[in-house]
């Protein structure tokens, strides 16, 4: 039972992390409708970068600061340059071109920085296990909850109480109805591009915290797209729930069913839940049932 | 379009139906097909290295124009169904004695049918939740299945290799690049020819309806989930073929020659050569290869500048195709394959613009 529920709250622990970038995800596709495939490549990116800020001496809130604000500006950068001009193609280019810039991502990250595994050094937080009654867990786990939560609790209240926020939830209802209002539909895209690396940056920052930072971190990235399909690929919270409900699954699959096979299954247990989904539920806890259908 | 020069007139529907219908196009095809069995007697082994890598890549790519470019089904995922072609010819060679010819056609209907298998939430999904099970195809097959249990097989460790002289068809040993180049160009002329047929036939144009406009197709009495699951299963047996000519080529298969990168490669191949043509993918296929041979050479040159380069070529090499897929969406989305019908209706029609 212990075992369980130490599996369970770890999965929770690296699932608010997943929520985060998820979150990030899903703000690009409710607000311009495209889907991106560079997630993963964006938490590295931004995990890089906090390592870079870091290993020059910066203290880790203020290298976590500079990665936001780099995030914000590659952000803008990004959807000025490439994204703009694919709203409204089929999703096959839309797809592609976030393909594209993956792997460009990746090779301006395995360019600067090669592909040995680096570790935040000095350690970032407390090396001395966190004790929950019988359950033991690494402290960086506990620290990075809480600093997803933050950040959670911070995207949401930025949505739900700033004129910005605003503006973004009306585009993502009716662009039509939004534009004759005077909101600049431009700078609501911009917007969430920015927000999307910026939340990517620090989800890759808290997982290379964990288990150290090498080019796999973007793989792990890649788990936020079953996250997204089972929360409903156009609903915040249901990013948020899916980020958590995959961490947990994964982390319960790597405990439990580990030992019947040869290995892998934790990597892969979230895929196969999502094909599972997607031929009984595919619009997901909240997503709207008529999304995608000619 | 392509436009037929003055004077030229049918007299049956055989001739209309011909792939090459004037004398000058057969006389230009005859001219290719001999400079592609001349070429590898006349240059260096690093060439003939090269086009196998062509080869290679257009026999992948092949599978991918058909199911995105022909019946609309994006797939992210179809190194898998290489893998599976490639591990079922090592397998069937290695452990059943079975003979090479034997053991490609084995690894081509496997791949088939694997491929049917993740083709099977096509029935019911497309677009992006498509994308996401052809990408979970790719996780499940390459990561899990193969590299956890299929590399298993015999106790070779995680590649399987195949003793030097073991691919053989008939008498005919393929131990050298340049057998394998005739190989290759066999199976690649081959594969065209047979899926340039295909999609001339009912099976094809019931494809290009589904790609169109799904419902419309269904509401004209096209069975949409038994014409998608004959593509995947098509694509999965030319995969399959691609997968077996890289044991030829090379002798060995190891889980990481059929990752998701190479998967959203071949993705790209077939939008810079062009969405929906066969011509396309040879296109593709070829700027693709020879431009990053090209880069090679290039960074190679500028050792002495920056002496780390070429240690990090694979990086470079990775951030220019992502870069070329990017610009070629944004600024020649039609891919190479339009821009050549332009160019040689430009030199059918002059001196006239149109």
């Amino acid at each position: 039972m212990e075992i369980f529920l130490e599996l369970v709250l770890t999965g929770i622990m690296v699932g608010s992390i997943y929520a985060l970038v998820a979150l990030g995800w899903t703000l690009i596709y409710k607000c311009s409708g495209v889907l991106n495939l560079a997630m993963g490549e964006l938490t590295l990116l931004g995990a890089y970068v906090c390592l870079a800020f870091y290993t020059w001496g910066f203290p880790f809130p203020a290298a976590l600061g500079a990665t936001l604000i780099i995030g914000f500006l590659l952000g803008l950068l990004t959807e000025r340059l490439f994204l703009r001009r694919m709203i409204g193609e089929p999703v096959l280019s839309v797809v592609m071109v976030t393909v594209g810039l993956s792997f460009f991502f990746r090779a301006v990250v395995g360019f600067l920085w090669g592909t040995d595994t680096r570790v935040f050094d000095p350690p970032v937080f407390p090396r001395e296990p966190f004790r929950l009654g019988q359950m033991v867990f690494g402290q960086v786990y506990l620290w990075s909850f809480v600093a997803a939560v933050v950040l959670l609790v911070v995207f949401v209240a930025f949505f739900e109480r700033t004129r910005w926020g605003l503006a973004m939830k009306a585009t993502a209802d009716d662009e039509m109805a939004a534009l004759s209002l005077g909101v600049s539909a431009k700078r609501v895209y911009a917007l969430a591009w920015a927000i999307a690396f910026m939340a990517a940056g620090v989800g890759g920052t808290l997982l290379g915290n964990i288990n150290g930072l090498n080019i796999s971190v973007g793989t792990l990235g890649i788990l936020v797209l079953p996250a997204v399909v089972l929360g409903g690929l156009n609903s915040i919270p249901g990013a948020i729930v899916g980020g958590i409900a995959i961490g947990v699954l994964q982390n319960l699959s790597g405990g439990y069913l580990e030992r019947f096979t040869a290995g892998g299954v934790k990597e892969i247990a979230p895929f196969v839940f999502m094909v599972i989904l997607l031929l009984f539920r595919p619009y997901g806890l909240w997503g709207w049932v008529k999304i995608e259908r000619v | 379009m392509a436009y037929l020069p003055c004077g030229v007139y049918h007299e049956r529907y055989r001739q209309e139906h011909a792939w090459w219908q004037t004398r000058f196009v057969r006389a230009k095809m005859g001219l290719l097909a001999a400079l592609l069995l001349v070429f590898p007697l006349t240059t260096n082994p690093y060439l003939v290295s090269v086009a196998n890598i062509v080869g290679y890549t257009i026999l992948s790519a092949l599978g991918v124009q058909l199911l995105i470019g022909v019946c609309g089904q994006i797939t992210l995922g179809h190194a898998a169904f290489i893998a599976v072609g490639g591990y079922a010819t090592a397998i069937g060679m290695l452990q059943y004695g079975l003979p090479y010819p034997v053991s490609l056609l084995v690894g081509a209907v496997l791949a088939g049918l694997w491929s049917v298998l993740f083709g099977l939430p096509s029935a019911r999904v497309k677009g992006f939740y498509l994308i996401m099970t052809t990408m979970a195809a790719q996780f499940v097959t390459v990561d899990f299945i193969i590299t956890q249990y299929v590399s298993r097989i015999g106790g070779r460790g995680h590649y399987f290799s195949l003793p030097p002289g073991t691919v053989t068809i008939g008498p005919w040993v393929i131990d050298s690049d340049l057998k394998a180049y005739y190989l290759m160009i066999a199976l690649v002329v081959g594969s065209i020819a047979a899926l340039a047929n295909l999609l001339r036939t009912r099976v094809g144009r019931a494809w290009v309806a589904i790609r169109d406009n799904d419902i419309a197709a269904q509401t004209m009495g096209v069975n949409i989930v038994r014409y998608k699951l004959l593509a995947f299963f098509v694509a999965g047996v030319l995969g399959g073929i691609a997968g077996a000519f890289w044991i030829s080529s090379l002798y060995f298969v190891s889980p990481e020659h059929f990752t998701l990168g190479w998967s959203l490669w071949l993705v790209g191949v077939v939008l810079i050569g062009g969405i929906g043509s066969l011509q396309g993918v040879v296109f593709g296929s070829l700027f693709v290869t020879l431009t990053l041979e090209a880069l090679g050479f290039a960074v190679s040159g500028l050792r002495d500048l920056f002496p780390t380069l070429p240690d990090k070529f694979l990086y470079v090499k990775e951030g220019a195709f992502g870069l070329a897929i990017v610009f070629f969406l944004l600024y020649e989305p039609r891919g190479l394959a339009y821009r050549w019908q332009q160019m040689k209706n430009y030199f059918n029609l002059w001196p006239f613009a149109y």
